[in-house]
């Protein structure tokens, strides 16, 4: 009975797994098949020169450059406002807090982390119209509310991926250092982030992937079809998700509908794009540990 | 030592650690109870008893390391012998990461850190602020030596100590532990996942740090303490018995 049970517990991972596996391969190439045919430098570029946009010596008005550049410096941006945050958050919650400080801001990170974006794409409007009314008449609807706005939806994720990752470490582990006289500090910097460095990792991962995908937040907060590459984050911007929703629910011939799968497969790959660099740095900081002491 | 206050000058005793009405709590659950004893100095001193009893957070207490575990409580009083005097180590002047480093302590799973033998030895003097490396790596040899771990890794100190043998990586927290050249070493199990062969290893050890330290040890085996305990004392229901 226990064998026959056991079997049957193994088939179902492997049949899950499978059918992962599966649904991902299906996606990605549904979409290289819909998509690839519309898939060349046009749609990058328009009719601009390709080094003259990278150079951003002509603006691109036909293309996806801008939405391209508007996706990168969002995340980018929401990221580097979020992980400082997040990340010490986390440090708190798992080294420092109470059990019952644990217990309550565990729940309301919880609360946080199932919030629909859209209730949080309002509150970042709220926000601009808050700043616009009372702070000052030139605040509008930009990137940088936008990436605050996003920071915000994946704060939860950062404080509970590097929460989970500390209090993960073994009792031997956590206990090393300080039998040997270091400090909480030293502990925590020397001995734990090193060794919980890859579960920090996935969330930072985890939020790269939902502040490039985010459509919620920014049509409310600053995103719109034309604005070219942005001068500075104060601005209105492209984004790839925007423009793949509208395109889909407004594309006047069926050579739109096919950009709007490409422009898919780009915000794929840049997203594999900033994977890649964070597995990069996570890599030399392995490889730099061994190093250090 | 000379950071630490002069609770009391008893010169004349040979007492290594003075334990008084200790007792430990984890949550609402009482671990050790009132216990009294005295530990003589360079002597093996093994607390043996079944699993459960408290025997390692009996260890814990020596060196406050029950700090560092959530929900844990102790009442009492411990002293140690600093430059030979008793020192009350829960005194608010005892500053707790020196006397860590005085009161050594290797657990009972060998527990290397991710990085080279060299480092792994040095980390506790780069945890003290030392920076001079010809001291550092004087020092390092010296430990190893004391370890019986020297002529095994000379050649290979540059490696990852997690590629040593469980005998080995034990002797090596040994060493990381002398470094700092304790008064006192506590051990909790320090054979309990070695083969014989490396056990007998770390018994002769053992033996041969006594003559300048004083060595509580946490152990099993019965035959092991027969062999090497100068003391031993029995934990049962919380309490600590002189067998």
């Amino acid at each position: 009975m226990n064998q026959c049970f056991e079997k049957i517990v193994i088939a179902w991972c492997w049949l899950s797994t499978f059918l992962l596996i599966t649904a991902v391969g299906v996606v990605i190439g549904f979409l290289v098949i819909k998509g690839g045919s519309a898939l060349n430098l046009k749609l990058i570029f328009g009719d601009t020169a390709p080094l003259d946009a990278l150079l951003l010596r002509r603006a691109v008005f036909d293309g996806l450059f801008p939405a391209i550049i508007g996706t990168l410096l969002l995340v980018l941006l929401a990221i580097l406002m979020a992980a400082p945050v997040g990340i010490l958050t986390g440090i708190y919650m798992a080294e420092y807090a109470s059990l019952s400080v644990k217990k309550r801001f565990g729940f309301f990170f919880d609360i946080l982390a199932g919030l629909p974006s859209i209730v949080v794409g309002l509150f970042g409007l709220a926000i601009v119209i808050f700043l616009h009314k009372y702070i000052s008449a030139h605040v509008y609807p930009c990137l940088f509310l936008s990436a605050m706005t996003l920071a915000f939806l994946v704060l939860p994720y950062l404080i509970r991926s590097t929460q989970g990752a500390l209090e993960a470490l073994p009792n031997t582990i956590r206990r090393t250092a300080p039998a040997l006289g270091a400090s909480r500090v030293q502990n925590l910097f020397l001995i734990l982030l090193p060794r919980a460095r890859d579960g920090i990792l996935n969330g930072v991962i985890l939020s790269i992937g939902r502040c490039a995908e985010d459509t919620a937040v920014i049509m409310l907060t600053g995103a719109v079809a034309m604005a070219g590459v942005p001068r500075s984050v104060f601005e209105n911007y492209e984004a790839l998700p925007f423009y793949i929703y509208y395109i889909s629910s407004q594309y006047a011939d069926q050579q739109e509908l096919l950009s709007g799968y490409a422009a898919a497969i780009i915000l794929l790959c840049l997203c594999g794009l900033l994977f890649m660099s964070a597995l990069y740095v996570n890599y030399n900081f392995r490889r730099g540990a061994m190093n250090r002491v | 030592m000379s950071e630490l206050p002069l609770n009391d000058a008893i010169t004349e005793s040979t007492t290594a650690i003075q334990v008084r009405n200790l007792c430990f709590n984890y949550g609402h659950r009482r671990v050790l109870n009132n216990i009294n004893i005295d530990i003589p100095q360079n002597s093996i001193s093994a607390i043996i008893g079944p699993s459960g009893q408290g025997k390692s957070s009996f260890l814990f207490a020596l060196n406050r390391l029950w700090e560092e575990i959530p929900g844990s409580r102790v009442s009492g009083q411990v002293r140690i012998r600093f430059d030979n005097h008793l020192v009350d180590i829960d005194s608010p002047d005892c500053d707790l990461y020196e006397l860590r480093r005085h009161v050594g302590l290797v657990f009972q799973a060998p527990n290397p850190l991710p990085m080279s033998i060299w480092k792994n030895i040095a980390f506790p003097l780069r945890l003290a602020g030392k920076k001079n490396k010809t001291e550092i790596d004087n020092r390092v040899e010296e430990a190893l030596k004391q370890a019986f771990l020297w002529e095994e890794v000379r050649e290979r100190l540059r490696d990852d100590a997690r590629h040593l043998s469980g005998g080995q990586q034990q002797r090596l927290c040994i060493a990381r532990a002398l470094i700092l050249e304790p008064n006192i070493l506590l051990l909790d199990e320090p054979t309990s996942s070695l083969d014989p062969r490396a056990c007998e290893t770390i018994e002769r050890l053992l033996i041969e740090l006594q003559t300048s330290r004083t060595l509580v040890m946490v152990s099993h085996y019965q035959d092991q303490v027969q062999r090497i305990a100068s003391h031993t004392f029995q934990l049962a229901d919380g309490t600590l018995q002189p067998l």
